[in-house]
């Protein structure tokens, strides 16, 4: 009986490994799925967004159209600039923290974390054990939240409405959990410069657990629902195909990267945080197409899932904070307490941390893609220059690449596949 | 100076030092990051060698920004570009100093992802990329006046970015 069962799996992988198209096949495809018209005199523009629904926030397309088809796109992004780098030139350390999580608002503790990850390197801080595990858990949260959020949304470009709420509910759980940690539900500012702000509070071990638990059924439901829906299939299978070649052009990275049949995460590949000591796997798809950018997500939150139950159980007592006086806040429960982390409080908040002079770029796996924080510093409290390359600003540019000889409608589906908010383009 | 780099980088300093020799300004290393600063004539050929070299194979520009250090005042401004390799793994850093007025030729031709990054730099702290297919404002409107990252431009304040009302409909 297993003897057939190995067989049969065996057969199954092979079948899976021949359905592996080459990068030859994707080009192909894709040159077959695009329409290559001449612009005729018949062109017509009209202006999608900034304000159309399925835009996501404030992105603005210039669509050429013959008939139906996409001739050129042309994005306008900007209607969200805030000049964050502007002010980051103009803060403390610290104070920047605030003003990352408002980049990317969906997953703000992986803005956070990018930037005291590029920060730490810059100072040569040393996280704590305890500290590393509860980043890791939180990112993985909230690389659950985008993601769900995503689904949602993304559903209902294609036409659902019940799926939205739905996926709202569940997401409640998962902010549920960052409320009691963090203390906020989305923009968390929950990492500090040498480790987090905050311990697991009383309880939260539990609730999380359950919320893990439970999670993964439901996806699988949901998974199953939408796998089975007709409609969905038919406006995500072989639309939008986006090779990895071109994903490198145009730095496209996150999901999009992955379901086009690249392993690449930073994860892995330049690992950081309790990543190196947890096990998971990379989820890769090879079709590029929409319908592989949904299953990549799908596999992730649920591997995120694992990574999340491997951090509680492997979760080492001790500081959460670097002892660093010169770097890091002190722990807050200490300030009212001990003399000398009253002092060191009172110097990091009114002085910041003395970094030395230098230039570091320092890249994190979030949820959308690879965020790269760059930051020169010459020396003292405040950072010279602070450039925070964010996935959505390429994803946005590469809208035309991604969409141009397709049909209007399908634009709405492969712009939503690749997962653009407009705070983290437009910062 | 070069022991905190990890040994593929040394790979590629040795073989940009092989082509570029004398040509390249410095290199200088922080944190296991190498930095390589170039003329800005030399610009276009230091990229491309770094995108077609068979040992270096950069094939992602991670991203262009721009900077001013107006302390440096022959030279006060600066661009600074990150490359990485899906091949190898490695990153590389690569700068041109340029003085005010100067231009530096696009690299949209080599990665296409630059042009946001051009666009961005240029309304910023107003450095031309020649060539670029559409240099035009990214993230303040169309008629902002002035180079709002310079160090001299204020945080604060209500200059430019007034909303010009005759311009509707040209844009």
């Amino acid at each position: 009986m297993s003897g057939t069962q190995d067989t049969q799996g065996l057969v199954r992988a092979a079948q899976a490994l021949s359905r592996r198209p080459s990068l030859e096949e994707l080009r192909e495809r894709k040159d077959r799925t695009r329409r290559h018209l001449e612009p005729t005199g018949d062109v017509m523009t009209i202006s999608m967004g900034p304000q159309h629904p399925s835009m996501h926030g404030v992105y603005r397309a210039v669509l050429d159209l013959d008939g139906e088809v996409i001739l050129a796109v042309r994005p306008e992004i900007g209607n969200l600039h805030r000049g964050v780098e502007k002010l980051c030139e103009h803060r403390t350390y610290h104070q920047i923290i605030p003003l990352t999580d408002r980049l990317d608002y969906i997953s703000g503790f992986a803005m956070n974390h990018g930037f005291c990850e590029a920060a730490e390197k810059l100072m040569g801080v040393e996280v704590p054990a305890r500290g590393r595990y509860i980043r890791t858990m939180t990112h993985e949260l909230c690389r659950i939240s985008n993601h769900i959020l995503w689904l949602g949304t993304s559903i209902m470009d294609l036409g659902t409405q019940t799926f939205f709420t739905i996926c709202f509910r569940d997401r409640e759980y998962v902010l549920d959990l960052f409320e009691m940690l963090t203390g906020a539900r989305m923009t968390h500012s929950f990492a500090r410069i040498g480790g987090v702000a905050k311990d697991l509070p009383d309880g939260f071990d539990h609730r999380c657990r359950k919320v893990i638990d439970f999670l993964p059924k439901r996806l699988a439901e949901y998974e199953r629902i939408i796998k089975q829906n007709r409609i969905f299939l038919k406006r995500a299978k072989n639309v939008g195909i986006f090779t990895s070649e071109d994903c490198h052009a145009w730095r496209v990275t996150g999901p999009t990267l992955r379901a086009a049949g690249i392993a690449r995460d930073l994860r892995k590949d330049e690992p950081y945080a309790a990543y190196p000591e947890v096990e998971f796997d990379v989820a890769v798809e090879y079709n590029a197409d929409v319908y592989d950018r949904f299953l990549v997500r799908m596999k992730e939150m649920r591997e995120s899932c694992k990574i999340i139950r491997q951090c509680l159980d492997k979760m080492p007592p001790g500081p959460f904070l670097a002892p660093d006086a010169a770097h890091s806040l002190p722990m807050k429960k200490n300030v009212l307490r001990d003399s000398a982390a009253m002092i060191q409080d009172f110097y990091q908040v009114f002085r910041g941390p003395q970094v030395p002079r230098g230039s570091v770029y320092r890249c994190v796996e979030a949820p959308k893609g690879e965020m790269g924080v760059y930051i020169r510093s010459e020396g003292g409290a405040k950072p010279a220059r602070v450039r925070f390359s964010t996935p959505s600003f390429y994803h946005g540019q590469a809208v035309p690449a991604l969409v141009e000889g397709e049909m209007v409608a399908d634009m709405i589906a492969i712009f939503a596949s690749v997962d653009v908010v407009l705070g983290d383009c437009d910062r | 100076m070069n022991e905190g780099l990890d040994t593929s980088l040394t790979v590629v300093l040795a073989k940009l030092e092989k082509r570029f020799g004398g040509r390249l300004r410095k290199q200088t290393e922080c944190c296991g990051d190498l930095t390589i600063t170039v003329e800005p004539e030399d610009w276009m050929r230091v990229l491309s060698f770094c995108r077609s070299a068979r040992e270096l194979a950069f094939d992602q520009l991670d991203c262009l920004l721009g900077d001013h250090l107006p302390e440096r005042t022959g030279a006060p401004f600066e661009v600074v570009v990150h490359l990485l390799s899906h091949t190898h793994g490695h990153r590389l850093r690569v700068t041109t100093p340029l003085a005010e007025g100067q231009d530096l030729p696009t690299i949209t031709g080599l990665w296409p992802s630059a042009g946001f990054d051009e666009r961005e730099a240029w309304e910023m702290y107003g450095i031309v990329f020649a060539g670029h297919p559409d240099l035009r404002r990214l993230l303040t409107t169309e008629d902002f006046e002035g180079f709002p990252m310079r160090k001299d431009f204020p945080l604060r304040g209500t200059v430019g970015g007034r909303i010009r009302t005759d311009l509707r409909g040209k844009i």
